[in-house]
């Protein structure tokens, strides 16, 4: 589960449920901030910018879900989704998976109430932007065509409930009709929601992309994409191991979005936002809350965390980041694992040769932790395909940067990246690998913290720390390393059957000369020239050795002998 | 001239155990290569280098030499590979189309003979001649042999007037030749003068003119049978036919040769390639070179002492050029042609033989030469 995004993180247990449900009766108790009406002005703030990307954030909302769901339960996920264009324009989005399903009671507040903090699972370990996430596709969905999102979900025990949901916008409550219970044998979520507004494709911005590299990052996982077009596209699991969780932690506050902070707030217990601060962030002091209220002068800390305005939450997210904190726990950070990684891309690259780098854990920032996991894979399935012939095999690639924050890919502003800046800094031409986004390369990153320093609320794009950047350059220099030598041996290879192919050439002449000469049978020469061509590239190759070529001086001091006058 | 027809029967006898010996030595060198083929070792051919590297002036025998550097040329090499199939081809027509058949042929006919279109490839075993030419002559080293050895004949050049009478052969036709009635032309230099056969000779010197014209003028004065001499004209570079009829007339008759070239430092280094040899063909000195050779004109002195200042022409960057390379030779170390190069150098003048017709049109015949060769005015 997603250790990944270890931002959030409050007591997990069962309680956060009941807890979800006691936010539910004290709802009424403040006023309304009517965030549902809030993001729907202010949607690209969410990723609904564009037609493709709303697409793969809805996807995205859906899929991480599906991904804490199964986690939770110590299951190897299955997530099937599928997109099918309606004949209306519209596009219909189903995501199935096999987790731990949603309990009855929480449904509504799970899929229809913005910030309602109704993560019934540990909170801690989630991955995306629950707290808003598939609530707010549930309102795009009905803002865009008018329709309900329709659940289907058990526990597994053999009572399978199904209801139709949508929002109220004014009040942000959700309203569930069409409910039906039914004994059956099932277990997990099934979301099926129509939009407007959004287009698939397979581009690198696309849903296919997004679910590629989730598998990519998630080797436990399978995925199974069923195309507009009804093409069947299935994500293999690599492994059967589950990650381990991450260990339970309050948030630090230099991991904290505005949206956490809201959703903390909401589930918070304590009655001063205050106590909030110091009660359910770690490395929060008294004296720390003072330092905020110095740098947010605005906002009293002595009222309830319950009527928090996205404002004011903003501007302590933005004040956490101008005090000094002590660092969040080494030991928070999870990596997927070499081997793990390997497995992966073995599974969806098939590459020719590949290496993986797991570097040790540093800090940014005078002392926060973070770790990186880099690989490359060069040939095989890596890299994007430009195009591909009949048989859907690549016939021209381009090389790609596969971007992870906490396994969470990332597919859009890869401009700024801490990611990209590092691979652009790296001498490629050193590794044989001059050109690389022209040649059939992946280049995986996965930047693990529980404090990944975004440069914006998408989420999407990692601040180029000057250690950050240093430490991803190093990893990929290692990985680069390794590949040059195989590019290196490859390109001798080339030269061998380069070399090869040119003995083979001329004995045919040669055998032929040597017969003339001495009247020894053709066939009988040829056959053991090409014996001895065969063992002359074999050895060569074997030992990797040079050939020592060229020692000829070929004299041409003057032409007397060209038949040609002077005069 | 019952002894012309004895000599003339003695002769064919000689060229038959050079072919025998030419023979052995290709089929030695075609079992060392069978050899390796049965033992599944690389082929390889051992080549001695040509080229600046591997070329010596040795001072006692006054001849460009090749030093014992060699290259080992592989069929397993890239590098070598083809070269090696090419120099197997020259072997192969040497052996099965000439020496087997009696016949000779140009370097041109057997670039056509063994340029083909290698089967299954879009690759010619021959691109150009001077790929032929080259694979010819690392044959002709590696074998410690030399053209014409091998049946192969350069484009013949170079003509011979004069009181001699030779005799030549075709096949087995062997023809009696007048060298003093063969016209205006002269008897043309066959591109071999191995079976060439001095009979009866009257005269003092072999006069060696690079120039054509040179030869008509002085032909048209008569100027061999005034002076006795052998007139010969080279035509430019020497070819090697002319090359080894001089070095065999020095040799075998014991005449004197002088040599007349224009007073530039082309027309010097043709002087030098007859008499040491070049580096090119350093292997065939011993053949090729008449060491005796005496450089009679013209030199920057001879414009001085001539008074011909008016008639010469500005040296170009080229001439310039080659006279410094050429100063750096071992073979023009010698002081007299030291003090040449450096006058050329330091005037960057330069003259054509013809320009001695500035006086009148016979001043070459009547004055020159004879003061020449009387005053024995030469460089060495």
């Amino acid at each position: 589960m997603a250790e990944k995004d270890a931002k959030a993180t409050t007591p997990a247990t069962a309680e956060a449920a009941q807890k979800a449900a006691a936010t539910e009766a004290q709802s009424h108790d403040y006023k309304e901030y009517s965030v549902a009406e809030f993001f729907k002005k202010n949607r690209q703030m969410l990723g609904y910018s564009g037609k493709v990307r709303s697409l793969t954030t809805i996807v995205h909302e859906y899929v991480t879900n599906s991904l804490d769901a199964a986690e939770e339960g110590g299951i190897l996920p299955d997530i099937n989704v599928e997109i099918e264009n309606l004949a209306d324009g519209h596009v219909r989005v189903v995501v199935e998976d096999n987790g731990i399903g949603i309990p009855k009671q929480f449904v509504g507040n799970a899929l229809g109430k913005l910030l309602s903090g109704t993560k019934f699972h540990h909170r801690k370990q989630k991955r995306g932007q629950q707290g808003i996430g598939a609530s707010y596709a549930t309102l795009f969905s009905q803002i865009t065509t008018g329709k309900p999102t329709k659940v289907k979900t058990s526990l597994g025990d053999y009572k399978i409930y199904e209801c139709d949901i949508t929002i109220d916008v004014k009040t942000n409550e959700p309203a569930v009709k069409n409910e039906r219970e039914y004994s059956g044998k099932y277990r997990g979520l099934k979301i099926d929601a129509e939009f407007s507004e959004v287009t698939y494709n397979r581009s690198e911005y696309g849903v296919y992309e997004y679910l590629r590299r989730t598998a990519i990052a998630n080797p436990h996982v399978q995925i199974t994409l069923i195309e507009p077009n009804k093409e069947i596209v299935v994500f293999p699991r690599a492994s059967k191991e589950i990650p381990k969780k991450a260990k339970e932690t309050l948030p630090h506050p230099l991991g904290i979005s505005t949206s956490d902070l809201m959703d903390i707030a909401q589930l918070s217990k304590a009655r001063k936002i205050s106590s909030m601060l110091q009660a359910d962030f770690t490395r929060v002091s008294a004296d720390k809350v003072k330092d905020l209220g110095a740098l947010c002068p605005g906002i009293d800390l002595e009222r309830s965390p319950k009527n928090l305005t996205w404002p004011e939450a903003e501007a302590i997210v933005k004040a956490f980041g101008q005090v000094k904190w002590i660092a969040p726990d080494m030991d928070s950070l999870i990596l997927i694992g070499e081997k793990q990684i390997e497995m992966s891309l073995k599974n969806i690259l098939q590459p020719e040769q590949m290496k993986v780098v797991c570097r040790k854990p540093r800090v940014f920032r005078g002392g926060i932790p973070f770790a990186v996991e880099a690989a490359i894979a060069y040939g095989g399935k890596s890299g994007s395909w430009v195009s591909t012939d009949e048989h859907g095999n690549p016939v021209e690639t381009k090389g790609e940067l596969l971007r992870f924050a906490n396994r969470v890919p990332m597919l859009f502003d890869a401009g700024t990246c801490a990611t990209t800046i590092a691979a652009k800094d790296v001498d490629w031409a050193r590794y044989n690998l001059k050109g690389w986004e022209n040649l059939p390369v992946s280049i995986f990153i996965n930047f693990v913290s529980v404090y990944v320093p975004y440069t914006g609320a998408g989420k999407l794009s990692i601040s180029a720390e000057e250690e950050i950047v240093e430490e991803i350059r190093n990893a990929l220099m290692e990985c680069g390393r390794d590949i040059a030598k195989y590019l290196n041996a490859l390109d001798r290879a080339k030269d061998q059957e380069h070399r090869r192919s040119i003995f083979f050439r001329y004995i045919g002449e040669v055998a032929e000369c040597i017969n003339d000469l001495t009247g020894t049978d053709k066939v009988l020469l040829i056959t053991k020239l090409k014996k001895t061509a065969e063992e002359k590239t074999a050895i060569l190759l074997a030992s990797g050795e040079e050939e020592a070529e060229g020692l000829e001086e070929v004299g041409t001091v003057e032409d007397e002998d060209n038949g040609k006058a002077e005069e | 001239m019952a002894a012309k027809k004895e000599a003339a029967q003695a002769a064919p006898k000689q060229i038959r155990e050079y072919d025998a010996e030419t023979m052995q030595k290709i089929q030695t060198l075609a079992a060392a290569l069978l050899q390796e083929i049965e033992k599944g070792e690389n082929l390889h051919i051992d080549i001695p280098v040509r080229g600046a590297s591997n070329v010596t002036f040795n001072e006692k025998t006054k001849k460009i030499e090749l030093g014992d550097k060699f290259a080992r040329r592989y069929l397993f090499n890239v590098a070598h590979a083809r070269r090696f199939m090419q120099t197997l081809l020259v072997a192969s027509y040497v052996k099965k189309d000439l020496l087997e058949n009696n016949l000779t042929a140009t370097l041109r006919d057997l670039y056509y003979a063994k340029k083909h279109t290698i089967p299954g490839t879009k690759e010619d075993t021959i691109d150009e001649q001077k790929e032929s030419d080259l694979a010819i002559v690392d044959f002709e080293v590696a074998l410690d042999t030399f053209r014409e050895r091998l049946h192969l004949r350069a484009e013949p050049k170079g003509r011979i007037a004069g009181e001699m009478v030779v005799t030549d052969r075709v096949k087995d036709k062997v023809d009696t030749i007048d060298l003093s009635k063969m016209g205006s032309g002269g008897w043309a230099v066959p591109s071999i003068v191995e079976q060439v056969e001095f009979k009866d000779v009257d005269a003092e010197y072999v006069l060696v003119a690079e120039k054509n014209a040179i030869f008509d003028r002085l032909n048209e004065d008569a100027y061999w049978a005034k002076q006795k001499c052998l007139l010969m004209t080279t035509g430019g570079q020497a070819a090697r036919g002319a090359r080894r009829l001089l070095k065999r007339l020095s040799s075998e008759l014991n005449l004197p040769i002088y040599c007349l070239t224009d007073a530039d430092p082309y027309g010097w280094y043709i002087y030098s390639t007859m008499k040491y040899g070049s580096m090119a063909l350093a292997h065939e000195s011993d053949r090729l070179g008449s060491k005796d050779m005496k450089f009679l004109g013209m030199s920057i002195s001879d414009i001085e002492h001539y008074d011909l200042r008016s008639v010469t022409i500005k040296a170009k960057d080229v001439d310039i050029k080659r006279a410094e390379e050429m100063k750096a030779y071992d073979w023009f170390k010698a002081p007299a042609w030291q003090r040449e190069i450096d006058k050329f150098l330091d005037k960057k003048i330069k003259a054509e033989i013809q320009s001695l017709s500035s006086k009148n049109l016979q001043y070459i015949s009547t004055t020159y030469l004879p003061e020449k060769i009387k005053s024995q005015d030469f460089l060495p």
